[in-house]
């Protein structure tokens, strides 16, 4: 490390709309900040930073793009420098997350005890439950050592939290064997389709456990011998970061059961897996304060050599309820294992949800995540990729839509350790209320072990009203010299020459900006495997749009 | 000018495949020899051409602007210093002229491109003020450009766009909206036309397309939009021997008696695929020579050089 040199590039952006600006920029184009000359650093550990924090008012029927594109290619060792006064701040955000309190914080006090008084489910077996209570144990240990996430936390800057400290957090005790849902409704249509279903943090139903090798169910469905063949082994164990994450702790502590999906080694499974995360109790609503009913549900995914895997993630629940989802997901992927990972958050919209992705991917593995969050009023989704080995390959794409007091958060960290690795990651984010907010922070880490790495970060966020405000953090850290990373972001209106486009084919303005509106989203729907959940989240985005006045009401499906 | 210089000059346009589209402009005309080069200035057309239309049934009339000058949208900066041109009916017009001369811009204008501002001049459109128009009513009336470098629309499929722009234009006709299903037996046959398979319709809008496939995709849609004035701008650019010739092919088999085309190109070799009737070149915003393929020739052997000398 002592002679690595480290080039961190990173762009922050805060960008909001508000009307009636005088014309900052030019009505089209790129505002592109050069990356100055490269000069070469002594053989010390430096750090560089290539970035600004960006404050703008803009008129809304104006264009501004902000890209920043570093490429670091060949042998040359090449280092960008430009002034910035967030750089320190910036390099270190990860560990601000997790400096010890300087005594008990109350309320986390409260909530935990709260939260280690829930029983487990009564089917787990005494080796069940000793798996889960050693993940309780060490939770529970974090999570006294870890303070409420405030905004002076740089990871939480831009979330504002304080709101759910303020109200009453109860965990939910008593759950429902019987969702209610109409699996029909989620395109699950008879037993032979793979489901698992969680109710409020708790596993009601799902397709027989064993098919074909696979395993998808409960940890109370699975023998002593593969709960201490694969759960022990590997649960919380994905990332170091997953025990030190606050919200990640929380969910150990109050989990009660765990949903595992184990593909055994070559098995490549041909119709996706799908699991539906369901909320049906709300907090109490008599009461000054408001009230949240916590859950905290758990999945454990481990995939085998060779084997391939669809899962479908969705997380819903009762429409005017008041809950929190604090979801946990860990995903273990061995040599050449791939998993194709959908996930659709289509929560309530008084709810909150958090959610933690944590990926440890091996050798010549593959994941590819596509994401769409839709609802919920507060939605932290963090993600953690690691790679264990050289030759993989990580996707994300994730569409974020925020409308009238919703913040829309998405926090990933992909760390590459390994030669010739594969990122590539597309977030886009529509924001069409003033008082709607969305927040992007995308980091790449490039260890000095990762030479020849491709990795791209792409972030377009699209506001649509006055004052409708996005905050983006596309940032690299790369300490190897022998790797291509590119990371941009544009924060815009429509770009007109698309409008003029459909204009010169005879399709009018309204009808041009509503298509192309629903289609920025739709570049990332359009990823999702399975047709069925492509069909309803496009169908949900649209009428989301369309209840937001953010479209004409007359534009069909496509 | 007298008749005399008007009448030779306009023998000059009667080439033989003129005479072919339009005989009773020969039939007067008797255009037995060419002169070896002769230019004129456009304004000259412009008079044979309402003396021609005076005297007998001579095509409609489809485009016809004069003077029209234009600047880059909130600044001062001319691009077109009084162009005039008419197009009429089972013409075909190629615009020729060195980089920046305004080619391009002209046509962008025609359509309403908001990155340009109408000064001056009028062009009128089958009788109708093109000006006074929306882009969007501009195509429904039947003019159409396609793009030099048209731009992606990530998300939305291509036959979700032909099918919209498509039925835009019917609804703007009065005519029934196109089904799903209907549209697609509508385009198939414009589709093979194009040597072009259905699975590009799958594709999004210019997403990923070679620059072949896009120059061929802005071709499909004026097959599916039908338009009486097609506005080529570039077609050639970008184009290997094989899709030059199945654009061009596809061009010609659009051609109708009551349809026209204005190309803008560079080379020669677009033209020995597509006729044209006349050849114009730009200059410094101004068509400032008009004749026939001929002069695509002389333009092809000696450059911009050897016609400005010439004239």
């Amino acid at each position: 490390m002592a002679a690595a040199s480290i080039a961190t590039s990173s762009l922050q952006v805060s960008c909001s709309t508000i009307a009636a600006e005088s014309k900052l920029l030019p009505r089209r184009g790129f505002c592109l900040f050069a990356p100055g000359k490269s000069i070469s650093l002594p053989p010390t550990l430096a750090t560089s930073s290539l970035g600004s924090i960006i404050g703008m008012q803009r008129h809304p029927n104006l264009q501004i793009s902000i890209y920043i594109d570093v490429k670091i290619h060949g042998s040359a060792r090449k280092n960008f420098w430009v002034k910035n006064s967030a750089t320190a701040a910036e390099i270190s955000s990860s560990k601000q997350q997790n400096v010890p309190s300087f005594g008990p914080d109350d309320f986390v006090f409260d909530l935990a005890e709260k939260l280690e008084e829930l029983d487990y489910v009564s089917a787990l077996s005494a080796t069940g439950k000793e798996a889960l209570s050693h993940l309780r144990e060490h939770s529970a240990e974090t999570t006294l050592s870890l303070q409420w996430p405030t905004n002076k936390v740089e990871a939480y800057r831009f979330t504002d939290l304080r709101f759910l400290r303020n109200s009453n957090v109860e965990p939910v005790r008593q759950c429902p064997q019987d969702t209610g849902i109409e699996l029909a409704d989620f395109g699950i249509r008879s037993n032979a389709d793979i489901h698992l279903v969680f109710a409020d943090g708790v596993i009601s139903s799902s397709s027989s456990n064993w098919k074909d090798g696979v395993f998808v169910g409960s940890i109370a469905a699975l023998s002593d011998d593969h709960i201490e063949e694969f759960v022990i082994k590997k649960l919380g164990k994905s990332a170091e970061w997953i025990n030190t994450d606050f919200f990640a702790s929380l969910n150990g502590i109050g989990v009660r059961e765990l949903g595992v999906v184990i593909v055994p080694e070559g098995v490549k499974m041909q119709s996706p897996l799908h699991i539906i995360y369901h909320s049906s109790e709300g907090g109490s609503k008599d009461g000054e304060k408001q009230s949240y009913a916590l859950s905290c549900p758990r999945l454990l995914v481990l995939v085998g050599k060779e084997a391939e895997v669809t899962i479908i993630e969705e997380f819903v629940g009762e429409k005017g309820e008041f809950y929190w989802s604090n979801a946990v997901g860990e995903f273990f992927i061995e040599e050449h294992g791939r998993i194709c990972h959908n996930y659709v958050q289509n929560q309530a919209r008084e709810a909150v949800h958090i959610k933690q992705t944590c990926v440890a991917q091996k050798q010549c593995s593959s994941y590819e995540l596509v994401e769409a969050a839709i609802g919920s009023k507060l939605n932290r989704h963090n993600i953690h990729i690691q790679q264990l080995g050289p030759d993989t390959s990580t996707k994300m794409s994730s569409f974020l839509l925020a409308g009238q007091r919703q913040l829309q958060d998405l926090h990933s960290r992909l760390i590459l350790s390994h030669p010739r690795g594969f990122a590539r990651q597309l977030h886009k984010c529509i924001v069409m209320h003033s008082s709607g907010h969305g927040v992007f922070d995308g980091n790449v880490k490039v260890n000095r072990y990762a030479q020849q790495t491709d990795a791209g970060q792409l972030s377009r966020s699209l506001l649509l009203a006055p004052r409708a405000t996005v905050s983006v953090k596309p940032n690299l850290q790369i300490i190897a010299d022998d790797v291509k990373c590119s990371h941009g972001a544009a924060i815009s209106d429509l770009e007109e020459e698309q409008i003029f486009y459909f204009q010169a084919r005879g399709i009018d303005p309204q009808t041009a900006r509503s298509t192309l509106v629903f289609s920025f989203g739709a570049e990332i729907l359009q990823q999702f495997k399975n047709k069925n959940l492509q069909q309803r989240a496009e169908k949900t985005v649209m009428e989301f749009l369309q209840s937001e006045g953010a479209i004409k009401t007359s534009i069909q499906e496509a | 000018m007298d008749a005399m210089v008007c009448l030779r000059a306009a023998s000059a346009y009667s080439s033989p495949r003129l005479a072919l589209k339009s005989p009773t402009a020969t039939s007067i005309l008797h255009a037995s020899k060419r002169p070896a080069f002769l230019c004129i200035r456009n304004v000259a057309a412009i008079e044979i051409g309402q003396e021609m239309s005076s005297r007998n049934d001579s095509p409609k009339v489809l485009l016809k602007v004069e003077g029209l000058t234009a600047v880059v949208a909130g600044t001062d900066t001319e691009i077109l210093r009084g162009m005039n041109l008419t197009i009429r009916e089972g013409e075909v017009h190629a615009i020729m002229g060195k980089n920046g001369s305004g080619k391009s811009t002209f046509s962008k204008v025609l359509v309403g491109h908001p990155d340009y501002e109408v000064t001056g001049g009028t062009a009128v459109f089958k009788g109708e003020d093109l000006f006074e128009k929306e882009p969007e009513e501009r195509s429904h009336a039947g003019l159409f450009m396609s793009f030099q470098s048209p731009v992606e629309v990530p998300g939305v499929s291509n036959m979700d766009f032909l099918r919209m722009s498509c039925n835009a234009r019917r609804a703007a006709q009065g005519l029934p909206e196109l089904g799903p299903l209907e549209f697609y037996g509508f385009l198939s046959p414009k589709l093979s036309a194009l040597n072009m398979s259905p699975t590009f319709l799958d594709r999004n809008v210019n997403e990923g397309f070679s620059g072949g496939e896009k120059k061929r995709n802005e071709i499909l849609q004026l097959a599916v939009l039908e338009a009486d004035l097609a506005i080529l701008d570039e077609i050639d650019s970008g184009l290997d021997v094989d899709a030059l010739r199945d654009v061009a092919n596809a061009v010609n088999g659009l051609r109708k008696s009551t349809n026209a085309v204005l190309m803008i190109t560079h080379y020669q070799r677009l033209l020995d695929y597509i006729k044209p009737t006349f050849v114009h070149i730009m200059e410094k915003g101004q068509i400032v020579k008009t004749g026939d393929a001929l002069l695509a020739k002389q333009l092809e052997a000696g450059g911009y050089e050897a016609l400005s000398a010439g004239s």
